[in-house]
C-alpha cells in the first residue's frame, strides 16, 4: 500500500514538519535555511583555505570578499533574455543529439510490453500502470542524465564556451539556461510519453464481454414480483463477471479485476459496455489505530509474526485481540447513498495452511467511542492484500438487534471507532494505520495520472539540476557518475541515514557499524551483532568510521529522498495522490534547483574557462 | 585599396593618444598541472597600455604568450600575478564584455546553428532588443559577405566562411574594443585583404583593435603599434613606422627614367660618397598579382588574364 507514509498538509510540512512548532527544526523551510546556511559557511571556509595556501591571507581574503559580494550582486541581475537564449540553445543541442529517439525506444518498450504483461494478473490495471510509469521514469531519468552531464563539458571541449563567457553572460545564466532548456525538452518528452502511456493502458485493458443466455436467472421476491435477473458474462481476458440487472434491464457486471461493466438490455440483446473504473483515484480519510491484545487489554501494537518489515502488527484470531481505528470529523457529508463507505486492507498470516483458497473470517463493527454502543458485527472473509469495501447504512442494528442511527447513536463529538477482529482460531490479521479508511468521493483518474507524471517530472528536474551543476566542475563522464551516485544514495536515503546515524527511521539501532567496520565484518565473516574485542586496530577502525559517519550525516541533510518522489504507486494502487504531496515535491524540487544553480554559479565563476 | 591608402596618411600618427582602454600591470601567468606544480611560465610581468582608437598588434612566434595575453584580458584565464584592466575594470568583471568583441583563434561556434541563428543567439546574450538585433544581423551578414549562406548550418561552412561568421559575431554588439586572435589565419588572400581592410575601417570608426598574429605582413599592414613577445617576455614595443624605419637608407622610386638618366643618378650618388644599394625594376608582390588576376577574372569571366598584367 502506498498510503503508508503519512502526507502532512502542505503548510504544516513547510513550517513545523508535524512537530509542535518550528523550533524543533522539522519544517521544510527551516531545514532548507539551515542547509543553505551550513553549506555557505562551509564553502566560504574551504575556498578561503584553498586561496590561503596559494596567495596568502590578505589576497585570499580580498578574493573571497570580491567573489561573494560580486556574486550576490550578479545573482540579482538575471537576464530573462539571456537565459531564454541559452535555454533555446540547450533545446537545439538536445534535438541535434537525437534526443527524440527516446520516443522511438519508448514506443518499442510499449510494443514489447504488450507481449509480456499478462492480462491474467488479478490486478491488470495495477500491473500496466506500474509498468508504464516505471519505464517512463527510468527512460526519462537516463535521458536527462546524459543530456545534462555532457552538455557543459562538451562546450568546454569544443571551446564554444569561449564565445559565451566573453559575452556579458553571468555564470548563473549558463547554469539556469541549461537547466531550463533540458527541462523544457524533457517536459515535452514526458508529455508525449504520458499521453502514449495513458492511451496504451486504456487501450490494452479495454474489453467487453458477452452474456450467455443459459446463465440468466430471474430473481423473484417472496411476493412473486420480479426483482431482476442475474447472469454470468463470458470469460474474456481470463475473467468473467457475475451480472445483476434490475427489472428495468439496467445493471452491472460486478467488480472483478478492479473494474466493472455497465449492462443494459436492448430488446433481446444484452449490451455490455467497456470496462468502468479501470483507473481509480480513491481518496482515503485516515484514522488513528490502536490495538487490544488477546485478553482485551489495550496494547501499543499487535503481535509480531516475525515479518522483517515491522510496519504492520497482527491480531490473533479467536481471541479478544482487536484492531481499532478512530476516525474524526464524521458527519453527514461523508455518507454516500446514505451509507458510510469504509475500506479495509487485511494482511493475512496463516499459522496453518488449511484451505489456502478459503478466506479467513473476521468481523467488523462500528462503535461509539464514548458510550461503547456497538453495531451488529458484519462477518467477512478476508483474502490477503485485497481491499474489502463495507457500506454501513445510516440505519442499522446494534448488537441486541435494536434499530440505531449511525450518526446519532454511534458518533460522539464527530468521532467513531471501527473495530476489526479475526474469528478463525490461530490465524492472524495484520494491520497498520493506513489499512482502514473512510472512502471519500473519488478524484479524477486522468488528473491523478497526470500528478504521477508531475512526480516523475520532479525527479527529472532534480537529475538535470544535479547533472548540470556537477558538469560545471567535472568532466562529462565524472559528472554523470556523480549524478548517478547522488541518485542512488537518494533512492536508498533511509538506509544511508541509518548507517550514518546508527539508528534507522523507526528508531531502531542499526547494527554493523560504519563503512570500514562493515567491510571488516564482510571480509572476516563476523556477525553484525558480535562486538569487536577492544584493541588499537579496532579503535582506529572506529575512529575512521566516526569521521566517515559524520560526513555521511552531513550529506543526509542535503540528499533528496528520491524514493519519496516516486508517487506512481499511488496511481497503480488506485489511490489519489494528495495535492499536498505534489506541492511538497514541487517545492522541494524548486529548493534544490535554486541551491544547485547557486552552487553551479560559484563553481563556474571561480574556474578558469580556458586552458 | 582604401585601406593601404589610409595607412599612408598622417592621420594614423594622431591616433592612440586618447583614453587608455587596456592596461596590464606586471601581468604574469604560470600554467600548473593538477597538483599545482609549475609547468610553463607563459607570460612574465607584461606591462602594456593600449589607447583608444589604435590598432595594436601582439607579435611573436608560436607559444610566445600572445593568446595567453588575450585570454587574460578577457578573463578566460586568471592571472597568476599582476592585473589586467579593461576600460578601467578588472578583467574578471563580466560587465566589461558589453563593450568587447572577441574573435577566438578558431571560430568556436555551435555547428548545428546556421549563420542567422548564430548571430541571433549571440545578440540575445547581449540583451539586444529584437528590432535592433534583426537590423544588425542583416548589416553584419552583408558586411562579412555570407548573406547567401545565411540559412546553412555552420558545419557546412568552409574555413574562411567560419572565420567571417566568427568576426560577425564579434561585432554584433558594436564593440568599442575588438580582440582578434589570428584574424587572418585560414583566409585566402582575398579574405585576408578584406579582413585587413575591415580592421582599418573599424579603427576609422573610432574603435580599438587588438590583434595577435604571427603573420608579419598582416601585422605590418594594419597595426599602429606592436608588441613583440618571445617566450612570454616583452621584447619590443613601439610604433610600427618608427620600428621599421631604416634611418640611414633613402629610397627613391620613379617612373619613366631612361638608362642614361639612371646612369646620371648613379653618378650623383657616387659623387656624394653615397653607396648605391640597388637600382632595378621592382617586382610586384605575389599578393598584388593574385588579387589583380582574381579581380580581372571576376570582371571578365572565362578568359586567361595573364598576358595583360600590369607591372609585367
Amino acid at each position: 500500500m502506498v498510503v503508508e507514509q503519512e502526507v502532512l498538509p502542505y503548510l504544516t510540512w513547510l513550517t513545523t514538519g508535524g512537530a509542535s512548532d518550528w523550533t524543533s527544526l522539522q519544517g521544510a523551510l527551516v531545514r532548507f535555511g539551515l542547509a543553505v546556511g551550513a553549506i555557505s559557511v562551509l564553502a566560504l571556509v574551504i575556498s578561503y583555505i584553498v586561496l590561503l595556501v596559494r596567495y596568502g591571507p590578505l589576497k585570499a581574503g580580498d578574493i573571497t570578499y570580491r567573489t561573494v559580494v560580486g556574486g550576490i550582486g550578479e545573482l540579482m541581475r538575471l537576464s530573462p533574455r539571456r537565459i531564454y537564449a541559452l535555454a533555446r540553445l540547450a533545446v537545439k543541442e538536445s534535438l541535434r543529439r537525437r534526443v527524440l529517439i527516446t520516443l522511438l525506444i519508448f514506443a518499442l518498450i510499449l510494443v514489447f510490453a504488450s507481449w509480456f504483461l499478462k492480462s491474467n494478473n488479478p490486478q491488470p490495471a495495477r500491473l500496466y500502470l506500474s509498468f508504464v510509469l516505471t519505464s517512463t521514469t527510468y527512460l526519462i531519468l537516463l535521458v536527462s542524465l546524459l543530456l545534462s552531464a555532457f552538455s557543459l563539458p562538451g562546450d568546454f571541449k569544443s571551446k564554444t564556451i569561449y564565445t559565451i563567457v566573453t559575452k556579458p553572460v553571468r555564470a548563473i545564466d549558463i547554469v539556469l539556461g541549461r537547466i531550463l532548456g533540458f527541462t523544457a525538452i524533457g517536459t515535452l518528452l514526458l508529455a508525449i510519453m504520458g499521453l502514449a502511456s495513458y492511451w496504451f493502458v486504456i487501450g490494452s485493458l479495454s474489453h467487453t464481454h458477452q452474456i450467455d443466455e443459459a446463465t440468466v436467472e430471474k430473481i423473484a421476491g417472496p411476493d412473486g414480483k420480479s426483482l431482476g435477473q442475474t447472469a454470468r458474462t463470458s470469460n474474456d481476458l481470463y475473467h468473467s463477471h457475475s451480472v445483476e440487472v434490475n427489472p428495468d434491464g439496467v445493471g452491472f457486471a460486478l467488480e472483478d479485476r478492479g473494474h466493472e461493466h455497465e449492462v443494459t438490455r436492448d430488446g433481446d440483446q444484452w449490451v455490455v459496455s467497456g470496462p468502468k473504473n479501470l483507473l481509480r483515484a480513491r481518496v482515503p480519510q485516515l484514522g488513528k489505530i490502536r490495538f487490544l491484545d488477546r485478553n482485551g487489554q489495550p496494547a501499543d501494537r499487535g503481535i509480531s509474526v516475525g515479518a522483517e518489515w515491522g510496519y504492520r502488527s497482527f491480531i490473533e484470531g479467536g481471541t479478544l485481540a482487536t484492531a481499532i481505528w478512530t476516525f474524526d470529523g464524521i458527519n453527514e457529508s461523508l455518507l454516500r447513498d446514505d451509507a458510510l463507505p469504509i475500506e479495509l486492507t487485511v494482511r493475512v498470516y496463516r499459522s496453518y495452511k488449511g484451505d489456502i483458497n478459503a478466506p479467513i473470517q473476521g468481523t467488523i463493527q462500528l462503535v461509539n467511542p464514548k458510550t461503547e454502543l456497538k453495531s451488529n458485527p458484519i462477518y467477512f472473509g478476508a483474502k490477503d492484500v485485497k481491499i474489502d469495501s463495507f457500506n454501513f447504512p445510516r440505519t442499522l442494528n446494534d448488537v441486541a438487534g435494536n434499530e440505531i442511527d449511525l450518526l446519532k447513536d454511534l458518533v460522539a463529538d464527530g468521532r467513531i471507532e471501527v473495530r476489526v477482529q479475526c474469528i478463525d482460531r490461530a490465524q492472524y490479521y495484520g494491520f497498520a494505520q493506513a489499512d482502514a479508511y473512510i472512502r471519500l468521493p473519488d478524484g479524477v483518474p486522468w488528473w491523478n495520472f497526470a500528478k504521477a507524471y508531475v512526480s516523475i517530472w520532479v525527479q527529472m528536474v532534480l537529475v538535470i539540476a544535479v547533472g548540470v551543476t556537477a558538469s560545471t566542475l567535472l568532466s562529462g563522464p565524472v559528472a554523470m557518475m556523480f549524478t548517478v551516485s547522488f541518485l542512488l544514495l537518494g533512492l536508498f536515503r533511509d538506509f544511508f541515514a541509518g548507517v550514518a546515524f546508527g539508528v534507522n527511521a523507526e528508531g531502531d539501532k542499526v547494527y554493523g557499524g560504519g563503512p570500514v567496520e562493515s567491510l571488516v565484518r564482510l571480509v572476516t565473516q563476523k556477525n553484525v551483532m558480535t562486538p569487536f574485542d577492544d584493541s588499537p586496530a579496532v579503535r582506529i577502525m572506529q575512529g575512521i568510521d566516526s569521521v566517515a559517519e559524520g560526513a555521511m550525516q552531513a550529506l543526509t541533510y542535503v540528499l533528496p529522498d528520491f524514493s519519496r518522489f516516486s508517487r506512481e504507486n499511488y496511481v497503480a494502487d488506485g489511490f489519489q495522490i494528495p495535492t499536498s504531496a505534489t506541492l511538497q515535491d514541487l517545492t522541494t524540487c524548486a529548493a534544490y534547483v535554486v541551491g544547485l544553480a547557486i552552487a553551479g554559479y560559484f563553481f563556474l565563476r571561480t574556474r578558469e574557462v580556458a586552458k | 585599396m582604401s585601406g593601404t591608402a589610409a595607412l599612408d596618411q598622417p592621420v594614423a600618427a594622431a591616433r592612440g593618444t586618447g583614453e587608455t582602454v587596456i592596461e596590464t600591470r606586471a601581468l604574469s601567468k604560470v600554467y600548473r598541472d593538477f597538483w599545482g606544480r609549475q609547468k610553463v611560465r607563459a607570460l612574465k610581468a607584461l606591462d602594456l597600455e593600449v589607447k583608444k582608437g589604435e590598432i595594436f598588434g601582439l607579435l611573436g612566434p608560436n607559444g610566445s604568450g600572445k593568446t595567453t595575453t588575450i585570454k587574460l584580458l578577457l578573463g578566460l584565464l586568471f592571472p597568476t600575478e599582476g592585473q589586467a584592466l579593461i576600460f578601467g575594470k578588472d578583467a574578471s568583471d563580466v560587465a566589461k564584455n558589453e563593450r568587447i568583441g572577441y574573435l577566438p583563434e578558431e571560430s568556436y561556434l555551435y555547428k548545428f546553428l546556421n549563420a542567422e541563428e548564430t548571430l541571433d543567439f549571440y545578440g540575445r546574450l547581449f540583451d539586444i532588443p529584437t528590432e535592433v538585433r534583426k537590423e544588425r544581423i542583416e548589416k553584419l551578414l552583408k558586411l562579412v559577405k555570407i548573406d547567401r549562406a545565411r540559412k546553412r548550418q555552420l558545419r557546412e561552412y568552409s574555413k574562411g566562411m567560419t572565420r567571417r561568421i566568427g568576426l560577425a559575431q564579434a561585432l554584433i554588439n558594436e564593440p568599442e574594443l575588438i580582440l582578434l586572435d589570428e584574424p587572418t589565419s585560414g583566409l585566402d588572400p582575398i579574405g585576408t585583404r578584406e579582413m585587413k581592410d575591415l580592421i582599418l575601417q573599424l579603427r576609422d570608426e573610432g574603435k580599438t583593435v587588438v590583434m595577435c598574429s604571427h603573420l608579419l605582413a598582416d601585422v605590418q599592414d594594419v597595426c599602429d603599434r606592436i608588441a613583440i613577445l618571445h617566450q612570454g617576455e616583452l621584447k619590443e614595443l613601439g610604433r610600427v613606422d618608427t620600428l621599421l624605419k631604416v634611418e640611414d637608407v633613402t629610397q627613391i622610386r620613379a617612373r619613366g627614367m631612361s638608362p642614361a638618366c639612371q646612369q646620371e643618378v648613379r653618378d650623383v650618388i657616387a659623387k656624394h660618397q653615397g653607396q648605391l644599394l640597388g637600382m632595378e625594376n621592382p617586382t610586384t608582390t605575389l599578393e598584388e598579382l593574385f588579387l589583380s588576376i582574381v579581380r580581372d577574372s571576376e570582371a571578365r569571366p572565362g578568359r586567361r588574364a595573364v598576358e595583360d598584367q600590369p607591372g609585367s
